[in-house]
C-alpha cells in the first residue's frame, strides 16, 4: 500500500467576492522510502497540496478529494487522535523560513523535547537527552549549549538544522520539505540539502521536496511532479524530466537554467563610471562587561576597492553578512561610509553636501530586492515612475507623465497600467516598475541589489533579460549584487567575491568560474546546485577556520607585492586579484 | 539588567523633580489663594497672620524648596481644608476605598477581558467574536458615570438586589467594582483579541500543528505566552489609573475615596494636598512603567538575552 495516496484533490479558498481554486484535481502516490520532488512557481498549489495532506490549511480552505490517505489513514476523516499521529509520526514537515518557524519565547531544547513528548511516553529528561542526540546527528557541534538557546540566538542555517532535528524526533515515515533552503545562502543550501539526503537514507524515510528551484530537484529526488496553476503538468523520473521534458512549462523552467547573454562591450572612455577606494564601514557596538559596557567596532566592510568600468556589469557575490549590500548602499551614498572614497566620473562624492550631491544622484540609481516595500503603496504606477523627474525638476507635469508612460512600455507593461497601484501587480511586474523608476533619469550607474532573489525562476529569467537589454541599450554600468551564482555567470562581465567584509577575489567572470584561487570562492562555486541530476555529487564543506588556513601563498617574485604578515590582495594575472599571503 | 534599572531609577528621580516644579508653578500661577475674601471672610490682619504661619508670604522659590525638603522627609504638610490631620493621614484614610474598589475593578476586569478576547480570537468571525467586540465597544464608549447610573438603576432600583451606594460593607462594593471593571475588561478584550490573532497567524503556529501538538497546548502554552507580552505591559499603568479613584464613580456611589480630593484641592487652593496628590500619582506611574519594562524584558528572551536594552 502506498504511503501517500492522493486522488483528484481539489482545494479552493473562500474569499471576499468568490472562491479561488488553488489546487484543481491532482493525483499522485508516494511509496515508502521514495523521494519525490514537486516543482512549480509560487501559487502553483504545491505547498497547499501537502498542507492539505496534514490538514494544516486554514478554515477558509475547502478541500475535496476522492482519496486523501496518509499511512493508511483517511486524512479527511481523521479524529484528534489520528491527526496527532499523522502529524509528526507519519509525516513531519520542515518549512521555508527557519527564522519564523520556531516559537521565539521557548528554547530550542524545549521545543524539540515537547515534540517528542507529544508522541511518546517519555520523561522530560529522556526527551531532552534525545533532543541532544538529534541535534548532534544534524551536525550541530555544541548541541548541549544549543538546547538552551532561544531561536534568535542561532543563524538561519543552524535553525534549519534544528528544524530537521525536530522533524526527525518522531521517526516520521515521510519528510515533507517545503522550500527548505530558499531563505538560505548558497553554501548553507548545499549543506542542508546534503544533510537531508543523508538522513533520508539513514532513517529510511520517504521525502517530498517542494521547491521552485530545479537545481534543488536535480540534487535530491528520484521522481518529479511539475505543477502549474494547481494542476500537474508532467510527472516522471528526474532524469527524464531534465533530458526529455514533454510539457512546454517544463521546457520553460529548464531554459531558465541556461540563460546566456552577450558580454557588455565596455566603453571608449577609460575613466571608470564608478570607483570605490578603500571604502569601509564600521559600527560601534556595545557589550556588557559586569556592571558597565565596553565599546567595540564591528567592521561590516573593511577597505574595499572596486572599479566599475563604463558599459560593464560587475557582480558582487558573497554570503549574507559579507558586506555586499552595505557596499552597494555606500556606493550610492544611501549609507554613510566610515572612510574611503567614492569616485564618480573622476570626482570623489563621499564628502559632498546633500545639495552638491543632487546632480550625482541623477547619474546613479538603485533597484532593491523587495519590490513590494520599495514602492509607495499610495501612489499610482505613473506617479511612481515619474517621481524622479519631479524631484529633479525635469519637464512639465504633462511631459513627466508622458515619459512615465513610455517607460511602462519599455519595461514591458501596458500603458493602461499607469493608474494602477503596486498591490495590484505581481512581484515580477513590480520589479519592472522599480527598474523603470530607476532608469527614467537616464543614469550611467545602476546598482541592482539582489533584484531577482524574491522572484520565481521563470519570472527571474524575464527580469534578468530586461535588465540586460536595457543595460545594452543605454550603455549602463551596473553593479549586480547577488548570491545567485548561475545568474552571475550568465549576466556579468567580472566578479568581485566578498567574504567577511573583505574582497577576497576579483576576476573576469569566465576566469573566476574556470580557475578560482581563493578557498572561499571555490567553496561558493562548489555549492552551486547541479543543473542536471547526472552531476550530483558528494560535497565536502570547509569551516571558517579551514578557509582561513587554506588562503593561498605566493612569493614576492610571483606577485611583485611586498611581504606582509596578514593576507593581502595580490594580482596574479591580468584583472585577476586574490587575497593571499605574500612571503619573501 | 542592573545598570539598566539603576539608570531608569535615576530618570524616575529626575522626572519626579521636573514634574514637581511644573506642578508647583502651575498651581501658584492660578489666580487667587487659599484665604481669599469670598472663601474665608476674615479680616486682613488675621489673613496675614495665617499666610505668615503657613509660609505663604515667602518668595515662591523658598516655598518650593521648603515643601520639597519636607517631601524628602515624607512630610507633605497639613491640608488647608482639614487642618486637624496631616496630608499623609488624610491620604491614607481616603485612599483605602479607592484602592479597594478601583484595584478590585482592574483585578477582576482584566482577566475577564482576557477570557473574552481569547474567546473572540479563537472563534473569529462567529457570533462569539461579534458579541465580544460589541461588549468591549460598549465598555470603551459609554462614560463611566452612565455605566454607574445604569448599574444603580437596574440592580438597586428595579431589581432591588443590591444597595445603591455607600461604604464600607462589602455588599456595597459590588456595584462600584462593576463600574470600575468595565474599562479594563473592554481594553483587555481588544488587546487580547488582536494580540492572539496576530500570534495565531505567525508561521510557527503552523509548525506547532504540523508536529502534532494538541490545539489546547498550542493555544494555552505557545500562543498565550507570545500574546501576553503586550498584555503584561499595560497592566500596571492601568492599575494605577483606576486604583487612585474616579471622581465620577465615587460621587455616584457616594464612596469617601480619593477622587473628590483631586477637585476640591484645586478649587480650594489647598496647595499641600494638591502637590501631594500629583507627586504621588507621578511617582506611581513612573514606577509602574519601570516595572512593566522590566517584566517585559523578563518574558521576552530577545530583549532579555540581547544585551541591556
Amino acid at each position: 500500500m502506498p504511503l501517500v495516496e492522493i486522488e483528484d484533490l481539489k482545494v479552493s479558498f473562500r474569499q471576499y467576492g468568490g472562491a479561488v481554486d488553488a489546487v484543481r484535481g491532482i493525483s499522485f502516490t508516494l511509496e515508502e522510502g521514495e523521494s519525490l520532488g514537486i516543482v512549480g512557481e509560487s501559487g502553483s498549489g504545491k505547498s497547499v497540496s501537502c498542507s492539505a495532506l496534514l490538514r494544516l490549511l486554514p478554515a477558509t480552505a475547502e478541500v475535496t478529494a476522492t482519496k486523501l490517505r496518509l499511512d493508511g489513514t483517511d486524512v479527511a476523516k481523521a479524529g484528534k487522535e489520528d491527526l496527532s499521529r499523522l502529524r509528526g509520526r507519519a509525516a513531519a514537515m520542515i518549512f521555508q523560513d527557519p527564522m519564523t518557524a520556531f516559537d521565539p519565547v521557548f528554547t530550542i531544547g524545549h521545543q524539540i523535547a515537547e515534540t517528542i513528548q507529544a508522541h511518546r511516553r517519555v520523561s522530560k529528561r529522556e526527551a531532552r537527552a534525545e533532543a541532544r542526540r538529534l541535534l548532534e546527528r544534524v551536525e550541530i557541534k555544541n548541541a548541549a549549549d544549543v538546547l538552551d538557546y532561544y531561536p534568535h540566538q542561532l543563524s538561519g542555517g543552524m535553525l534549519q538544522r534544528a528544524m530537521i532535528a525536530m522533524a526527525l524526533s518522531c521517526r516520521p515515515k515521510v519528510l515533507i520539505a517545503d522550500e527548505p533552503t530558499t531563505a538560505l545562502d548558497v553554501t548553507i543550501q548545499a549543506q542542508i540539502l546534503q544533510l537531508i539526503k543523508e538522513i533520508q537514507a539513514e532513517f529510511g524515510m520517504a521525502l517530498i521536496m517542494i521547491t521552485h528551484d530545479l537545481g534543488v530537484i536535480a540534487e535530491t529526488v528520484d521522481r518529479v511532479l511539475v505543477m502549474y496553476r494547481g494542476e500537474i503538468m508532467e510527472e516522471g523520473p528526474v532524469q527524464q524530466i531534465f533530458d526529455a521534458p514533454r510539457h512546454d512549462y517544463t521546457r520553460q523552467l529548464l531554459a531558465s537554467l541556461e540563460a546566456s547573454f552577450e558580454p557588455a562591450p565596455g566603453g571608449a572612455d577609460p575613466t571608470p563610471a564608478l570607483e570605490l577606494r578603500g571604502l569601509s564601514k564600521s559600527y560601534r557596538i556595545r557589550r556588557r562587561a559586569g556592571l558597565f559596557h565596553e565599546y567595540g567596532d564591528f567592521h561590516a566592510v573593511r577597505s574595499v576597492d572596486i572599479v566599475l568600468p563604463r558599459n560593464r556589469i560587475v557582480a558582487i557575490v558573497g554570503e549574507s553578512g559579507s558586506g555586499k549590500t552595505t557596499t552597494g548602499l555606500m556606493a550610492m551614498r544611501l549609507t554613510d561610509s566610515s572612510s574611503g572614497e567614492i569616485v564618480v566620473d573622476g570626482k570623489d562624492i563621499s564628502g559632498l553636501t546633500p545639495e552638491a550631491l543632487k546632480p550625482y544622484r541623477r547619474r546613479m540609481q538603485i533597484v532593491f530586492q523587495d519590490s513590494y516595500s520599495a514602492l509607495d503603496p499610495m501612489m499610482t504606477l505613473a506617479q511612481i515612475i515619474a517621481e524622479p523627474l519631479h524631484i529633479h525638476g525635469i519637464g512639465t507635469p504633462r511631459e513627466q507623465t508622458g515619459k512615465a508612460l513610455e517607460w511602462l512600455e519599455r519595461v514591458g507593461l501596458e500603458r493602461s497600467y499607469a493608474t494602477r497601484y503596486p498591490h495590484e501587480l505581481s512581484g515580477g511586474q513590480r520589479q519592472r516598475v522599480a527598474i523603470a523608476r530607476a532608469l527614467i533619469l537616464g543614469p550611467s550607474v545602476l546598482v541592482a541589489d539582489e533584484p531577482t532573489s524574491a522572484l520565481d525562476v521563470t519570472v527571474k529569467t524575464q527580469i534578468i533579460g530586461l535588465l540586460k537589454r536595457l543595460q545594452a541599450e543605454m550603455g549602463l554600468s551596473m553593479l549586480f549584487i547577488s548570491h545567485d551564482l548561475s545568474t552571475v555567470k550568465s549576466l556579468t562581465d567580472s566578479v568581485v567575491v566578498m567574504y567577511r567584509g573583505r574582497v577576497v577575489e576579483e576576476a573576469p567572470t569566465a576566469r573566476i568560474f574556470a580557475d578560482p584561487q581563493h578557498p572561499y570562492t571555490r567553496a561558493l562555486l562548489d555549492a552551486i546546485p547541479a543543473t542536471n541530476p547526472r552531476e550530483r555529487r558528494q560535497r565536502s564543506f570547509l569551516s571558517a577556520e579551514e578557509i582561513a588556513a587554506a588562503t593561498p601563498r605566493y612569493t614576492v617574485i610571483q606577485t611583485g607585492a611586498a611581504p606582509r604578515a596578514e593576507p593581502q590582495l595580490v594580482t596574479i594575472a591580468p584583472d585577476h586579484r586574490v587575497e593571499a599571503y605574500v612571503t619573501p | 539588567m542592573l545598570p539598566y534599572v539603576l539608570r531608569r531609577l535615576l530618570s524616575v528621580a529626575v522626572t519626579f523633580f521636573v514634574v514637581s516644579l511644573i506642578i508647583f508653578l502651575m498651581m501658584h500661577s492660578i489666580p487667587g489663594g487659599p484665604f481669599d475674601a469670598n472663601d474665608m471672610p476674615v479680616s486682613a490682619a488675621v489673613r496675614e497672620k495665617l499666610m505668615a504661619q503657613l509660609g505663604l508670604d515667602q518668595p515662591l522659590h523658598v516655598q518650593y524648596l521648603r515643601y520639597m525638603w519636607g517631601v524628602l522627609h515624607f512630610d507633605f504638610g497639613v491640608p488647608y481644608q482639614s487642618p486637624g490631620e496631616t496630608v499623609i493621614q488624610l491620604l491614607s484614610r481616603a485612599w483605602v476605598p479607592s484602592l479597594v474598589l478601583g484595584g478590585l475593578g482592574v483585578v477582576i476586569g482584566a482577566p475577564l477581558g482576557i477570557l473574552l478576547g481569547m474567546a473572540a480570537a479563537l472563534n473569529r468571525n462567529t457570533w462569539i467574536d461579534y458579541f465580544a467586540s460589541t461588549v468591549s465597544t460598549i465598555g470603551l464608549t459609554i462614560p463611566v458615570f452612565v455605566t454607574s447610573m445604569l448599574l444603580i438603576l437596574v440592580f438597586a432600583v428595579w431589581l432591588n438586589w443590591l444597595p445603591a451606594s455607600g461604604w464600607p460593607q462589602p455588599e456595597r462594593w459590588i456595584l462600584p467594582i462593576a463600574a470600575y471593571a468595565a474599562i479594563p475588561m473592554a481594553t483587555y478584550a481588544r488587546y487580547t483579541r488582536s494580540a492572539m490573532l496576530d500570534t495565531l497567524s505567525r508561521p510557527f503556529v503552523t509548525v506547532l500543528r504540523a508536529k502534532g501538538l494538541s490545539e489546547n497546548r498550542i493555544v494555552f502554552q505557545h500562543v498565550l505566552r507570545n500574546s501576553a507580552i503586550p498584555l503584561v505591559t499595560v497592566f500596571l499603568p492601568m492599575f494605577i489609573g483606576t486604583a487612585t479613584g474616579s471622581i465620577f464613580v465615587e460621587a455616584m456611589f457616594r464612596v469617601p475615596g480619593l477622587g473628590a480630593y483631586f477637585v476640591s484641592s484645586i478649587e480650594k487652593r489647598d496647595y499641600p494636598l494638591e502637590m501631594a496628590l500629583m507627586l504621588m500619582i507621578t511617582f506611581m506611574y513612573c514606577i509602574a512603567y519601570l516595572l512593566s519594562d522590566i517584566v517585559y524584558a523578563l518574558i521576552n528572551p530577545r530583549i532579555r538575552m540581547g544585551g541591556s536594552e
